[in-house]
């Protein structure tokens, strides 16, 4: 593990266990680097195992019955792969924070806010009891929630969308993390809410120098905010990309994500689509999973092999294997 | 092709439960149906020197009347199987219609005057409502099927009428609305198959429990009486003489546990599937 | 009371003229002694072959004014007209032959489509209801339409679970059109589904412009609202704050809150 790497994760595979003799690939290989202070974004449609890395991260794979098979992740030289829980206990909410998607989660219905914050808090069990409302206060006033001693004192259901987010990531940053995973952290809200949401990441990021892995369908904000993004499909990292260079995108993926951008097309103008579905868990084809859907296929993409990330430029990765022949 | 696809559907979760629920259940049924019907012996005949322990000739033994606990046993099949399915099927018909209307009424004092009725039944458990209300109606098995219509039905109804309400507020309802559809066919194709799905499943772990609660009304003497061979009521004779002949008490026991244990497979197995799913 | 008349051929020809109005619609709700005014007095027409947005953010009162317009709300003040002539007649709306020509797409695709009817069944049925075909045609041209929005004849016969989001919205659009009416109002559309779906929606929606229908867009998506809109409102706490073309409210926006939507917008820059 290079020594100033936060995060290193090569070739994941996760498996899931449908029966006793039978499991599924979710994720095949995942790699992905992410240095202190970096915002990652990790884009993919749906099937494309973004969430089960997430899950990854976390610890919380066993649950849903998923298992790494093989591979590397290796957290601030911690090897994660064969982390006992009590390793976990360590790391999960304390050096590595999560923020969930806005709709599926969020405070804790029957507890105050107050009393979810406390219990983030009091993670780390040297924090003095005395000091607690003091420290949830600051966290709420970091996330910019207006006049926090109310807010302790309130139950999730008398927020707003947004406001529950605010206070998740409060949960999230309370024992400083080194990381934050936030998957999906902002869909469903507002575009105001999200552009509020997203600069208050960036000023976390800022301030504290945590990473961020953002995870999210919507290109254009991942474009924004993100240092690098790292593009994901059918299990698969298959293309990691400067923000900034995205334009001079090497995989047919990532071209085709960026190129059905609605915010990029005339009004009524033709919407280029991504032709066909992306291939579900379990059905995936041999060779390049992206074959049957891309427009430079050639019979070369569908044979069967292995197609590692090439690196292609400075902080440039992809796996296509025509990725000389595409012109841009 | 038809035996990997049993096995396709045996290997996901709760197959299995389910599979075995349903074999135990259908040998309790087959013998059930045999065993009074084609047997050696009649239920209520005498057919030997009371207390004989388990033989080959009479595998459960004979009770204290001489009589064949083998059959005696299985006849009682029918009566508790069939009584806890009437006393189930009845409730769940009216409780999912009365609770269908009640979550689709407006009317403000329609509302509260049923909902508390039953709220009011709900309240009590089923067994203390069935002894009290037997004292009224007089014990046996009549009864007992008549006071499961008037009471059980309460537990549905709650159940019926909250999915009512929720089914009713989703956009495919409202959907059907647009498109003109009228309100009879909307009741009828499309919320009472999604209210009825969940009461149906109550339904199965209700038999359950109504099993027991036959039998148990049985044991104290107030649904099935002697001479009916029914397991509660065999259990109760038998009491008394358990220590010596035990071959009284334990089969009827074994018979209304494994009816119960294959049951609880099926309910588990399914809500496991769906969990799974 | 019989609903009153309208005139079809009118509505089918090329005479340009509003195809809704909306006078001075006001929801008001009574939730446990809370007055809550979702709709605030407001105005609002779709003119015959256009699609109008209605962008707002959550809480805004768009989807309430929605099913105004679709008749599943009546509102508490004002009135929808539907080519002049009132919807509401006595406690309903949209009677008679009305009812078809205004169909409405939901956002959840979990909860719009009958999840114990398989998908083609539940577009026959709406097809049977409004083309009076019986059961074997209407499964048939159930499924060519299915098939003409990208759901094979195999998938058609599945249920709703069995199917991504994106597939169940388009099978709820197909249900929709199986009424053959003039006017879509569609409650966010793309809001739950993953973004190639939305692609493929939107797509659709175009064509159906194309063949003349018109379109009442909401959505909090100002990329989707942008994309389809001919004219846009702009709704926050029940009333519009502004309104106008749709290149106007995009690139010279008038009203603080306006500009404030539109400069949320990830990578987007007011001209």
């Amino acid at each position: 593990m290079a020594a100033n790497n936060l995060l290193e994760i090569r070739n994941l595979k996760i498996d899931v266990r449908v029966t006793r003799t039978k499991q599924l690939s979710i994720v095949d290989s995942a790699t992905l680097i992410v240095k202190p202070g970096q915002i990652i974004g990790l884009i993919g449609e749906s099937g494309s195992g973004k969430t089960m890395l997430c899950r990854s991260l976390v610890g919380t794979l066993g649950r849903r019955g998923a298992y790494i098979a093989s591979g590397e992740l290796v957290f601030d030289g911690i090897d994660l792969v064969t982390a006992k829980q009590s390793a976990w206990n360590d790391i999960r909410g304390k050096r590595i924070g999560y923020v969930p998607q806005s709709a599926l989660a969020g405070p804790n219905p029957v507890m105050t806010i107050g009393a979810q914050l406390a219990e983030a808090i009091e993670q780390d069990e040297n924090f003095p009891r005395a000091d607690v409302e003091k420290r949830a206060i600051e966290l709420l006033n970091i996330v910019q929630i207006r006049r926090p001693e109310t807010v302790l004192k309130q139950y999730q259901h008398e927020l707003s969308g947004g406001m529950k987010q605010r206070v998740m990531i409060a949960c999230a940053i309370a024992q400083q993390p080194q990381l934050i995973v936030a998957d999906e952290p902002t869909t469903g809200l507002d575009v105001t809410v999200q552009a509020e949401i997203m600069d208050l990441l960036k000023q976390i990021r800022k301030d504290f120098n945590t990473s961020i892995i953002l995870v999210s369908h919507d290109l254009p904000l991942i474009n924004e905010i993100c240092d690098d993004i790292v593009v994901m499909h059918a299990g698969t990292t298959v293309e990691k990309i400067p923000s900034k260079s995205i334009k001079s995108s090497k995989h047919p993926y990532t071209i085709a994500l960026y190129n059905s951008r609605i915010d990029l097309v005339a009004p009524k103008g033709e919407l280029k689509t991504i032709n066909g579905q992306p291939p579900s868990v379990g059905s995936w084809p041999e060779g390049c999973r992206f074959s049957e859907r891309c427009d430079f296929v050639t019979d070369r993409c569908r044979v069967k092999q292995d197609l590692p990330l090439i690196s292609i430029g400075i902080s440039h990765e992809t796996s296509c294997l025509r990725h000389d022949e595409i012109a841009r | 092709m038809r035996i990997a696809k049993f096995k396709e559907w045996l290997a996901l979760p709760g197959g299995f439960g389910i599979f075995s629920g349903i074999v135990m259940l259908g040998l309790m049924i087959i013998l059930g149906i045999v065993i009074p019907n084609f047997g050696k012996y009649k239920s209520d005949a005498f057919v030997g020197d009371p207390f004989r322990p388990p033989s080959w000739q009479h595998p459960f033994g004979l009770d204290q009347l001489g009589r064949d606990v083998l059959t005696r046993t299985f006849s009682s099949v029918g009566i508790d199987l069939g009584v806890a399915f009437l006393g189930v099927s009845i409730p769940l018909i009216i409780g999912t219609v009365i609770g269908i209307l009640l979550g689709l009424a407006k009317n403000k004092y329609v509302l509260s005057l049923v909902g508390s009725i039953i709220d009011g039944i709900n309240a009590f458990p089923l067994l203390i409502i069935a002894v009290a209300m037997l004292t009224f109606l007089g014990s046996g098995l009549k009864s007992v099927i008549i006071i499961l219509a008037i009471t059980n039905w309460a537990r549905y109804a709650r159940i019926s009428r909250t999915r009512a309400v929720v089914v009713s507020k989703q956009n495919y309802i409202e959907a059907a609305r647009t498109l003109g559809f009228s309100k009879r066919r909307i009741v009828l194709k499309h919320i009472a198959p999604n209210v009825s799905s969940e009461t149906v499943a109550y339904a199965l772990s209700d038999f359950i429990l109504v099993i027991v609660v036959v039998s148990g009304l049985s044991f104290l003497g107030l649904a099935a009486k002697p001479p009916m061979a029914e397991w509660g009521s065999m259990i109760a004779d038998g009491r008394a003489y358990l220590a010596q002949s035990w071959w009284l008490v334990i089969f009827p026991g074994l018979a209304l546990c494994w009816s119960a244990v294959s049951l609880s497979f099926i309910v588990e197995g399914i809500s496991r599937r769906d969990r799974g799913m | 009371m019989k609903p009153p008349a309208f005139d079809m051929t009118r509505l089918r020809g090329n005479e340009a003229m509003n195809i809704i109005e909306a006078k001075d619609i006001s929801v008001t709700f009574d939730s446990y002694g809370d007055i809550i005014k979702a709709v605030d007095h407001i105005d609002f027409v779709l003119p015959k072959g256009q699609t109008i947005g209605i962008v707002g953010e959550s809480g805004s009162g768009k989807s309430t004014f929605a099913r105004v317009l679709s008749g599943l709300q009546i509102p508490t003040s004002g009135s929808v007209t539907f080519m002049g002539s009132p919807i509401q007649t006595g406690k309903n709306t949209y009677q008679g032959a009305l009812r078809k020509e205004v169909q409405m797409v939901f956002q959840d695709p979990y909860g719009s489509l009958n999840p114990r009817m398989r998908i083609v069944k539940a577009v026959a049925e709406a097809i049977r209801q409004h083309q009076g075909l019986d059961k074997k045609t209407s499964t048939k041209v159930a499924l060519d339409l299915l098939e003409s929005m990208g759901i094979s004849n195999l998938d058609a016969q599945k249920f709703p679970s069995k199917l991504s989001g994106g597939q169940r919205q388009r099978a709820s659009v197909a249900r929709a059109l199986s009424a053959q009416p003039s006017v879509l109002i569609a409650d966010e559309p793309t809001s739950a589904i993953d973004q190639s779906a939305q692609a493929q929606l939107l797509g659709l929606f175009n064509d159906l412009i194309k063949k003349g229908l018109s379109i009442v867009l909401v959505s909090h998506d100002l990329g989707v609202i942008r994309y389809l809109s001919d004219y846009v409102y702009v709704m926050k706490d029940g009333i519009f704050v502004e309104h106008g073309k749709s290149e106007e409210i995009f690139n010279n926006p008038k009203q603080d809150y306006t500009k404030k939507l539109i400069s949320s917008i990830p990578g987007h820059v007011i001209k």
